[in-house]
């Protein structure tokens, strides 16, 4: 699905998270060793929606584009599972979340990019919520990689 | 996508706000209308001049009282009322678009633009100081006092029914006057909502009276000796003939905000994707009823391969905008306000088509997303080959509408701006600071954009307008609408 208006935007944003953190609930779960870092992850998401609805609202005027700004992000590049079936074993689903921070991340430089020369504070937010993704992405790696 | 939930459940009949009571009106009921899903969402009162009078009547006798408030007590409301307006941010927002037709992003953004406006009133214990120079003459000393006046009455406009009212109510209050609010009598809900805020934020009784109705709330409010001020904001014909009118009949203060034709120049080195977007907001935005929406559009230069790629960029996004119900987050454009309106846009259309103007995007065939009655929509229409003295490009047409017209040069462009009675707000899309600021300097508007589309002035700056879009001396918002609502007392003083 397309997304168009910075209302179905910041929607979407929510989503990612909400699921996100579905995901790491499974993950924990399925292999609680490293569940601490995965419940910090949880709260992060939290924050990120806090986040991103205090700048939107906040921010939002009837004058800025706002039903304009957003063009070409389309919902099917972003989505992910939030289950994580028996069969998958601890490094796949390291991997899995990987691509799914490497996903959301995305999501949130693709929406800065599109509205950065029209909103200052919403740009601002999403890449400020990407980094956090990439520092989830990093430690994921360590993860995996100690695996190994 | 799936629409936000409506926070309007069952249809009420809607009663007035007089003296701190929610009365019962005696007069007769006429449906509010959501534009969108064409159902009846309220019924509302057309008031009697008796129930006017009674809240009139209030608001004079709240009024020393009201005064007497310190003025730090006073924002100490206003403080809670902006609270208690972000509390209820989202269904402020939803109850606009129910009632209006705008889009949900619009929707929040008028509300934040309102609240905006009771914010900055919050700082009145300082705006509303006086100033004193010491000894003017020997042993003399001369200062000036900013004083409240009484009762305002404020008339408000269909297309923003959040915000406008709030450009006025927050400031007349703060400064220690009382006011009696007409909402438009098509979009009467929000307002409803936020006389319920007022009480529980701790306004006083009779400080803050809303009085639902028609033409005779309004002649009652012109009429009456009690009255000391007006706000209206509407169209021109009723501005200029009606209310400035009375009230110079009258003797009363007066801010009369009324109709426009704004003008966007766009220059040959004007950055052409972020120019479109803010296009789109200008033009399309709340379905063009907005009186600082762009519509005519003025291209400068003669080369005609600029003027192909503006122009098929132009169209590209414009028949791409998704048209209907605002609460759907996918929806870029909602209805205008009600048949009568569209029929009128509609009259402006068949009226270009037959002066000989090329209809190049017909919104009068709209495809509406979702399964809703085509009754109030209209798609994104744009006419090329328009000449500046055709009725479309000179009268305000107050839908989603646009003109393409050529200007060799800036100074061209600036004189088809000129020849159009309104002075509300036009802008400029270029590179150059040479050309922004010819432009800004020579521009009879009073809100210029230069590379913004929508040139809505901040709450702490006066929402700006001239010539036929503006009846008054003081604008609305900030500094301006305090000195409007207070009286500037000189004392010259010595000690003997």
């Amino acid at each position: 699905m397309k997304l168009n208006t910075t209302s179905a935007v910041i929607s979407f944003a929510k989503e990612l998270e909400e699921n996100s953190t579905k995901f790491y609930e499974n993950l924990i779960q399925k292999y609680p060793q490293n569940k601490e870092i995965f419940l910090s992850f949880i709260k992060e998401n939290k924050k990120n929606i806090v986040l991103v609805q205090r700048v939107y609202y906040e921010g939002i005027t009837d004058a800025i584009e706002g039903c304009f700004s957003f063009e070409g992000l389309d919902t099917d590049n972003y989505i992910f599972k939030t289950e994580i079936s028996t069969e998958v074993n601890y490094s796949d689903a390291l991997e899995n979340a990987i691509k799914i921070e490497e996903k959301i991340q995305k999501y949130y430089l693709d929406s800065a990019e599109a509205s950065k020369s029209l909103m200052a504070d919403i740009p601002r937010a999403f890449e400020r919520i990407a980094k956090r993704r990439d520092k989830h992405k990093i430690q994921m790696k360590s993860f995996y990689d100690k695996l190994y | 996508m799936a629409i936000l939930e409506e926070p309007i459940k069952e249809v009420k009949v809607l009663r007035n706000y007089i003296n701190g009571e929610w009365v019962k009106s005696q007069g007769e009921l006429k449906d509010v209308v959501n534009p969108s899903t064409g159902k009846t969402i309220a019924e509302v009162p057309i008031s009697t001049k008796d129930e006017l009078g009674k809240a009139i009547e209030a608001a004079k006798e709240a009024y020393p009282y009201w005064r007497r408030t310190t003025p730090l007590a006073r924002v100490r409301c206003l403080f809670r009322l902006k609270e208690l307006m972000e509390e209820n941010f989202e269904e402020l927002s939803r109850i606009q678009t129910m009632e209006h037709g705008k889009t949900i992003d619009e929707s929040r953004g008028e509300t934040r633009r309102g609240i905006e406006n009771v914010e900055v009133a919050t700082g009145i214990p300082s705006l509303m100081m006086g100033n004193n120079l010491e000894d003017i003459a020997t042993g003399i000393d001369e200062y000036l006092i900013r004083q409240p006046i009484g009762v305002f009455g404020l008339i408000c406009p269909f297309n923003f029914p959040f915000m406008v009212p709030l450009w006025f109510a927050p400031y007349a209050v703060a400064t220690g006057n009382c006011i009696v609010m007409k909402p438009s009598s098509e979009v009467p809900l929000t307002q409803s909502k936020v006389a319920e805020l007022t009480e529980e934020a701790g306004i006083p009784p009779g400080v803050w009276n809303v009085v639902n109705g028609g033409r005779t709330v309004v002649s009652g409010l012109l009429d009456n000796p009690d009255i000391k001020g007006i706000c209206f904001v509407g169209s021109t014909p009723t501005g200029k003939n009606v209310v400035y009118k009375r009230c110079g009949e009258t003797g009363k203060k007066v801010i009369a905000g009324c109709g426009a034709k704004n003008c966007l120049v766009i220059m040959p080195d004007a950055v052409l994707d972020k120019t479109i977007a803010g296009l789109m907001t200008s033009i399309y935005g709340n379905a063009g009823q907005r009186c600082l929406a762009g519509t005519n559009i003025i291209i400068v230069g003669e080369d005609e391969a600029f003027y192909k790629k503006f122009r098929n960029a132009f169209i590209e996004k414009a028949s791409k905008i998704k048209v209907g119900y605002g609460l759907d987050e996918s929806v870029q454009m909602g209805p205008v306000r009600d048949k009568e309106k569209k029929e009128r846009i509609v009259s402006y259309i068949e009226k270009g088509i037959k002066e000989g103007a090329k209809l190049t995007l017909d919104g009068r065939k709209v495809n509406i997303v979702g399964d809703y009655p085509d009754t109030c929509f209209l798609g994104p229409t744009l006419f090329e080959e328009v000449n500046p003295d055709m009725t479309i490009a000179q009268e305000e047409i107050f839908g989603p509408v646009a003109t393409f017209m050529r200007a060799k040069t800036l100074d061209k462009a600036i004189d088809i701006i000129h020849n159009i009675p309104f002075g509300n707000s036009a802008g400029i899309f270029t590179q150059s600071g040479k050309w922004a600021r010819e432009f800004q300097y020579k521009t009879e508007c009073g809100n210029i954009g230069i590379n913004v589309g929508v040139a809505a002035p901040m709450a702490f700056f006066p929402f700006s307008g001239m010539k036929d879009s503006f009846f008054g001396n003081l604008h609305p918002q900030g500094q301006e609408v305090i000195r409007f609502f207070t009286e500037s007392k000189v004392v010259i003083q010595r000690w003997l």
